[in-house]
């Protein structure tokens, strides 16, 4: 497979362009950066299909999703952006289309089914391309699910690489083009390729949980809980999910923000199971349990730190022991004394 | 079956018998159209002789159910979750939520806490404003655009010389079409550096946009709140005090240039829109339902309902009682149960308002133009304190200048026009560092241009508001009102109704709470409105009826029209867009010689 120009296949479906609009405030590199080719090893890439930036419009643009299942787009990354639905569902009707061509219309599932089978790779952006998101919010009424599901944890694109998830509501912008700029630096052997986790993120990005990477957690360290908004403290028992969460969303964009460090109790926009249990309701307290071992360990952890620090204290004061105790002996003996007159 | 099966399976002389030669009739139907957010399309039928518009049908094809994944939660849930029907506009679905789950928990925020919510929408509409002008819609009027198709006003344009180029710098029109080109424009390019300034103040008091999450009934979820946050803010609202000087008037030129060459009835309908307002006076905005009469009008951008060029109402209690959803012709079932009679002011409340309404969905076959075609319903306004008839209103940049320009409730309002002072900002990268005095005056009627127009405009209209609203804001801290949130106990029982403007129209959220937990939720997205289809007056909605009789001036084999005159009418109203970063234009490699803007903030 030839590899010095890749098309961008990117797909909505049941989705809110939110991604796009994070993408679009990318700083490490720009959008722009990446596009232009003006990153050493990312130059080539060139976004064939994207709804919400294309100029074509209408058949111009339905065509190059007809042309890209004929293979006249190969080799392409294939990008989503929202949840799938389950057209059975919809019976008659149709819950997702994306396109209109010579008077048919192409439903979102039907664009993945044919795409998926020729693509270099497939990456789901956003939480709801990943594991189906608010979409797939209980009731679910559309049966939406997310890449992941829909292609199944096997499934390998024509570099081999399974689905890769990048969660977030959105995610970050920087997280996305980093992701897609490894993807593509892997592909031609410019990079290694990325580590992915049981839910398919990125262990790089998704390693730790917010908690765990927390601008304010020296609160939570020091027992100062926030009981209302507002109040400076940790916001765990205002309904923050950083504990189950695995983020990193500790400034947003060009160090602006940041969900705990402004203020804003976690709501696990990241988790797989968002936005239902255990990440609702947002505002009651996340699972105990987490908290509980967290504690523990964190109690031993530091019996044993403080162990090790007087340790040495300890011993340099062993060797000096018998003198002490001859020292006390004297002290003693001379308080037998005291007030004896001859 | 796949779809390509499905193609080929398809005899091919009935999909393309319908386009004849001139003087005939051609339909067409454009699905996608793009450069918006989510999914539109329209099928329309043009009459090739008289090159014009004769009939159309606007529908989306797609459906999530978020009013049915709202059922059951905690009302403090649906700020977060419904911003996440639109990733391009979240912050109006966010404050106009949390405005009626303040008025269902009976709380309201301290003043602080109103003023910080409006820094975070006023920071989107900044970013928005830009986004719809320069990225959205500014390509379809771009060098690229009109060579395509409208060649014969390029040579035109090259002779016309631009005549505030002393502000935006670009000596004739061509050179501010050129400006727009995707990707390489120098406006399109800046724009999109300008925005980033946007979604930073956003963040600075929402943790991220899109999708902000402070917002919370009873105020705002902001720690450690000090006058360096609102100097960062401030710092990036001046950046774009200062672009937008070039933007109003860059666009003033292209766009009286495009109405020159006989544009101004392509997207033209009739005078009846509506606003609802925004930016909130801080001391006056309360969680009391009746209040609203009194804070919706002394917010900075006006409410009013317009009907056939006159002033309605600028009451908020007024408008929520005459709101009327109609299933029209969306897949949906219009069979729900009564449950609210009146509002809390003792106003009848009609079956079909969006407090009984609930959303069934009933999926249909796609394109049966003559039945159901759409996930979108058909929302109009009941003039109950006047006729009594039901309404088709637009929504949008356009509609809410021209009420906040005749209801005389600001100061900047004239009563024909809209008139307010920028003031001076001096930053490297910008092209015009003195004051400047802005004047927008209510056109002859709405149509493709104006709306353009209108939202270049109400950017620097937004600029101005906000900067008073930091003034504030200062004043505030200085008094020691740095309080962000209000304790509150959560009743069992409540109802409300939040409003605000989004860009491209008005965001509407209804809450009806039972047992503490939401029991209907109903939301009116700001294109809702605009993209209705069909109500059961068969009076079609408002993109439907700026097409039709729309003019078509695109040049070439009628045949082979690609519909340029639909889809700008269609951007006009801005539905719901999505951005433009990139596009890929045939083989066209981008320089980075192109981009000075280009390098990270």
């Amino acid at each position: 497979m030839g590899l010095e120009e890749i098309n961008l296949i990117w797909l909505e479906g049941q989705d809110c362009a939110g991604c796009t609009i994070s993408i679009k405030q990318a700083s490490n590199p720009t959008l722009i950066d990446v596009v232009t080719g003006a990153i050493p090893g990312l130059g080539g890439l060139k976004i064939a299909y994207h709804p919400t930036l294309m100029f074509e419009w209408g058949e111009d643009a339905a065509k190059v999703l007809i042309d890209a299942m004929e293979g006249k787009y190969d080799p392409f990354l294939l990008i989503l952006e929202g949840a799938v639905p389950d057209e059975a569902k919809a019976g008659e009707g149709v819950f997702c289309g994306i396109a209109d061509y010579e008077e048919k219309l192409l439903t979102l599932s039907e664009a993945i089914d044919s795409l998926s089978k020729r693509c270099a790779a497939a990456v789901a952006i956003g939480t709801c391309a990943s594991y189906g998101g608010i979409p797939h919010g209980n009731p679910n009424p559309t049966g939406a699910k997310g890449l992941l599901d829909y292609l199944g944890k096997d499934w390998t694109g024509g570099l081999g690489l399974p689905v890769i998830c990048i969660p977030g509501c959105p995610p970050r912008p920087d997280n996305i083009v980093q992701v897609l700029g490894q993807a593509v630096l892997a592909a031609r052997g410019l990079a290694p390729l990325p580590e992915l986790d049981e839910w398919h993120r990125p262990v790089a990005l998704y390693g730790y949980t917010m908690h765990e990477l927390c601008p304010i957690c020296g609160f939570y360290a020091e027992g100062t809980d926030a009981h209302g908004f507002g109040d400076a403290g940790c916001l765990g028992a205002i309904g923050c999910k950083g504990i189950i969460t695995n983020c990193n969303n500790t400034t947003w964009a060009d160090g602006y923000g940041g969900c705990t460090g402004t203020g804003a109790p976690c709501f696990g926009c990241t988790h797989p199971d968002f936005p239902d249990a255990p990440t609702s309701p947002f505002f009651a307290k996340a699972p105990a349990m987490p908290f509980i071992i967290e504690n523990m360990k964190g109690m031993l952890a530091h019996a044993e730190m403080g162990f090790e620090r007087f340790k040495p204290v300890l011993e340099s004061l062993l060797p000096q022991i018998p003198e002490f105790i001859e020292e006390l002996d004297k002290q003693m003996e001379e308080e037998k004394d005291k007030g004896r007159k001859i | 079956m796949g779809f390509l099966d499905k193609l080929r399976g398809a005899p091919k002389e009935e999909a393309t018998a319908a386009a004849p030669g001139p003087g005939g009739e051609r339909e067409i139907t454009i699905e996608p159209i793009t450069r918006i957010e989510g999914h539109l399309g329209v099928h329309a039928k043009l009459d090739t002789g008289a090159k014009k518009v004769t009939d159309a049908y606007a529908y989306s094809p797609m459906f999530r159910g978020f009013e049915i994944i709202l059922v059951g939660r905690e009302p403090s849930e649906a700020p977060m979750i419904t911003q996440r029907a639109c990733g391009v506009c979240p912050v109006p679905h966010g404050l106009a939520s949390v405005n009626a789950v303040d008025q269902a928990y009976g709380v309201s925020p301290p003043p602080m806490g109103v003023l910080l919510r409006d820094f975070v929408h006023g920071a989107e509409q900044l970013y928005d404003a830009q986004l719809g002008v320069l990225n959205l819609e500014g390509p379809d009027y771009s060098e690229v655009a009109v060579k395509k198709f409208n060649p014969d006003w390029w040579g035109e344009a090259e002779k016309t010389k631009a005549s505030r180029s002393d502000v935006h710098g670009f000596a004739t029109i061509a050179d501010i079409m050129t400006a727009l080109n995707p990707l390489a424009g120098e406006l399109y390019l800046r724009s999109l550096l300008v925005q980033k300034a946007g979604h930073n103040m956003a963040a600075i008091f929402g943790a991220k946009h899109p999708h902000v999450h402070t917002f919370v009934p009873g105020g705002l979820a902001k720690i450690n709140l000090s006058a360096s946050d609102i100097e960062s803010y401030l710092t990036l609202l001046m950046r774009h005090v200062a672009f937008t000087k070039e933007l109003v008037t860059a666009t003033d030129d292209l766009l009286n240039f495009v109405l020159a060459q006989g544009y101004a009835d392509v997207g033209a309908r009739e005078i009846n829109l509506c606003s609802v307002g925004s930016y909130n006076d801080p001391e006056a905005y309360s969680e009391n339902y009746e209040d609203m009469t009194d804070w919706g009008r002394k917010r900075l951008v006006s409410p009013g309902v317009i009907l056939n060029g006159e002033l309605v109402t600028t009451d908020l209690v007024e408008f929520n009682a005459g709101v009327r959803e109609f299933i029209g012709r969306g897949w949906y079932s219009s069979e729900w149960e009564q449950e609210v009679k009146t509002d809390p002011a003792g106003n009848e409340i009609a079956y079909e308002h969006p407090w009984n309404k609930r959303t069934i969905p009933e999926p249909g076959e796609y394109g049966k133009w003559g039945s159901k075609y759409t996930w979108v319903t058909s929302p109009r306004w009941n003039n109950w304190k006047g006729d009594g008839k039901n309404n088709v209103l637009e929504l949008g940049p356009l509609a809410r200048m021209w009420a906040t320009a005749k209801a005389g409730l600001v100061p900047a309002s004239t009563g024909s026009s809209l008139k307010f002072e920028l003031p001076a900002a001096v930053i490297p990268g910008f092209k015009y560092a003195a004051k400047m005095e802005f004047e927008w005056k209510i056109p002859a009627k709405p149509n493709a241009v104006e709306r353009v127009r209108a939202r270049a405009y109400y950017h620097a209209y937004s600029a101005y508001c906000i900067t008073g609203l930091v003034m504030q804001a200062l004043e505030f801290m200085k008094a020691g009102k740095t309080k962000v949130w209000t304790p509150y106990e959560k009743p069992k029982e409540g109802i409300g109704f939040g409003a605000v403007e989004a860009m491209r129209g008005s965001c509407l959220h209804w809450c009806v709470m039972k047992d503490g937990v939401i029991h209907n939720y109903q939301y009116h997205a700001p294109t809702t409105w605009n993209a209705s289809g069909r109500d059961p007056e068969e009076k079609p909605g408002p993109y439907e009826q700026a097409l039709i009789q729309s003019p078509i001036t695109e040049a070439g084999d009628p045949a082979a029209w690609k519909g340029v005159d639909i889809v700008r009418t269609i951007r006009s109203f801005d539905p719901c867009m999505g951005c433009a970063v990139a596009v890929h234009i045939g083989d066209r490699i981008v320089k980075r010689e192109l981009l000075p803007y280009a390098t990270p903030e």
